[in-house]
């Protein structure tokens, strides 16, 4: 599973996990990273005024090399409501789930940006939705369907970075809402 | 709102899972995967509250939620905006919502993980379409109005309550493809359902009998209020229980009960109430081995059309009793010869058996004795549903109880068994007791005799 970085901070990164990982782990471990940027449904929200939420989907996610740092991909008029929300106060929640186990999982943070998209992002979008498609077609929904539904304007592709503050499970059953373990 | 709920009700389905967004006073966001959303009217929606989790805390300190709808035909994306107003938990939209949920349960793999604590009612503040590719909607299967209207015309000129039923359920399979159906009428004295006709089955199953409560129909039936199911539950299914029950009985010798009829895969149920005046007076029951098979619109057709089906219920009952006439008793009962027949009637329940094979029981069963007393005692063939319904020995349960739902119960009974008796009829509210072979006549039990 290829694990994004952020665009021309490799190196930073690189010095980051080396000497900052033992005191401070990152929320995610290895193995949710992986899940994270896979073929998982992608949706965040955000708070507008008033305790008003929004919301929207997402349409590919990468992560730093040190795990620290999550970007979220978004095309901008399905998520103005969202965008505008994150720009407001910052604070996100995201939630990443594989169809097929249910297995699912939420990220936290509270200083979350919204940035343009980097190189390499509208590969990363067709990437993302042509592996998830592979797992929704493999439940049974059409591909017609699931390309339109996944279908995001590459000129409009938007993202949001945040540091992922807190995570919880919440595949259904008894375990939902627990927070994850720690880092490995 | 510029988009009307109930247009959008199919995205309600749950084939493309919705999210819930929820905000904490705080102000840190919350979402959360859907797993019903349940449409209740035109401006509210209910939400399956399953776990104490923070989408519940969220919405009970700040009563804002955002969720979304996906049409899984084409792909349109919705956003509702909603405000909580209450949690229900009992009543018919948190039975209905139960019900459906263990559907969901079973067909997602979470049986024993979903469970419904409340349905959490919200008030629809806007629907937005979110910007997106969608795909055009594939032509409707059938205009369902069309096929409404030309069900309901069927109806009209019915002869009595078996040819109502008949041109029922013929219109369904014909209309509506429909083609697994039964309906039920209610014995409100023995809190009970019993099948009183039905289409697309191995065998008919009339006479079997749902206690209030049991299964997608008792819960509809005591809830008053329709019920679907778009996959297959073993929680709600009680046609293969029954059916196992039975075969486990069968080794120990006597058949009392008979098996309901029911597709041993069905995917889809849907269970209406049959309602004349506000009261209930049975169920009509349909069914299908394909998901998700009855949608929302279907669930309102037959609602519609199980609605005319009570009032030409009641309205062909309140003729009958005023029209009916007393039977002649004038013909001579015909000679019958052969081996005699066996008609063994126990008093506790009312349960007959010819020759040691399960007839039947309850208030059919008191009728059927009577009828063969009043044969043997003074060669009586003619009979009429007046006297029947002021005999004291069948004890009606209510006065306004169906006699002739009954009578069409032991008539066909009778005829499924290949009885040497059969009920034919004469007339308006009168008919024969046809006898082919003698009978001797046992009764055991409280005050009972032979």
């Amino acid at each position: 599973m290829l694990v994004f970085t952020t665009g021309g901070s490799d190196a930073k990164a690189g010095y980051y996990s080396s000497t900052m990982l033992e005191q401070n782990p990152p929320i995610l471990d290895a193995a949710h990273a992986d899940f994270v940027v896979g073929g998982v449904s992608i949706n965040a929200a955000a708070c507008r005024r008033g305790g008003f939420p929004a919301l929207a989907r997402g349409v590919g996610c990468r992560l730093s090399a040190d795990r620290s740092s999550l970007t979220l991909l978004f095309g901008a008029a399905a998520a103005a409501d969202l965008l505008e929300a994150v720009r407001r106060s910052g604070a996100i929640a995201a939630v990443f789930s594989d169809p097929p186990t249910h297995r699912t999982v939420q990220l936290k943070g509270t200083d979350a940006l919204v940035l343009r998209p980097e190189p390499g992002d509208r590969e990363l979008v067709a990437g993302y939705r042509d592996t998830f498609m592979r797992v929704l077609g493999s439940l049974g929904y059409s591909e017609d369907m699931t390309r339109a539904l996944l279908a995001c304007p590459l000129d409009e592709l938007v993202t949001v970075r945040f540091s992922p503050s807190s995570a919880f499970t919440q595949t259904p059953g008894p375990r939902a809402g627990e927070v994850l373990g720690g880092a490995t | 709102m510029t988009i009307k709920l109930d247009a959008i009700r199919e995205c309600l389905e749950g084939v493309v899972p919705g999210n819930i967004a929820t905000c904490a006073p705080d102000g840190m966001p919350n979402i959360a995967y859907l797993s019903q959303i349940q449409y209740v009217d035109a401006d509210h929606v209910a939400l399956s509250y399953q776990f104490f989790n923070t989408t519940r805390r969220n919405i009970l300190a700040s009563p804002y939620a955002r969720v979304t709808a996906i049409d899984p035909r084409t792909a349109a994306h919705y956003r509702l905006s909603l405000q909580y107003l209450r949690t229900e938990d009992s009543g018919p939209l948190f039975e209905n919502m139960k019900a459906r949920l263990a559907g969901i349960a079973s067909h997602t793999g979470m049986s024993g993980v979903f469970r419904l604590l409340g349905s959490d009612i919200y008030r629809v503040l806007d629907i937005e379409r979110v910007p997106g590719e969608s795909l055009p909607p594939p032509p409707p299967r059938r205009n369902l109005l069309a096929a409404l209207r030309a069900c309901t015309e069927r109806l009209c000129g019915a002869a009595d309550l078996d040819d109502l039923l008949a041109r029922v359920l013929d219109g369904l399979g014909a209309h509506l493809d429909i083609d697994h159906a039964m309906v039920l009428m209610l014995d409100e004295a023995g809190g009970s359902l019993y099948t009183v006709a039905s289409r697309g089955y191995a065998t008919s199953g009339v006479g079997s009998e749902i206690a209030l409560g049991d299964g997608v129909i008792g819960v509809a039936a005591r809830e008053r209020t329709p019920i679907r199911i778009g996959h297959f539950t073993a929680e709600y299914s009680y046609g293969r229980a029954i059916r196992d029950s039975l075969e486990k009985s069968g080794a120990a010798g006597i058949e009392t009960e008979i098996p309901l009829p029911g597709l041993a895969e069905s995917r889809s149920q849907l269970a209406v109430p049959i309602l004349a005046c506000q009261r209930l007076i049975g169920m009509l029951y349909v069914e299908s081995a394909q998901d998700l098979r009855f949608s929302y619109d279907d669930e309102d057709a037959l609602v519609a059309l199980a609605g005319q089906l009570g009032a030409g219920i009641r309205l062909l009952q309140q003729s009958q009793e005023a029209h009916d006439e007393p039977a002649v008793l004038t013909e001579p009962a015909p000679p019958s010869g052969g081996q005699p027949v066996l008609v063994r009637h126990y008093r506790e329940n009312d349960s007959v058996f010819l020759d040691g094979d399960y007839l039947i029981k309850g208030v059919a069963g008191a009728i059927f004795w009577a009828l063969v007393r009043d044969h043997a005692d003074t060669g009586q063939t003619l009979f009429s549903n007046r006297e029947l319904r002021l005999d004291p020995r069948i004890r009606l349960p209510d006065l306004s109880d169906n006699l002739e739902a009954r009578l069409i119960l032991l008539a066909r009974r009778l005829l499924e068994r290949g009885a040497p008796v059969r009920i034919e009829k004469t007339g308006r509210g009168r008919f024969r007791l046809c006898v082919e072979r003698p009978l001797t006549l046992v009764s055991s039990g409280t005050s009972g005799q032979a």
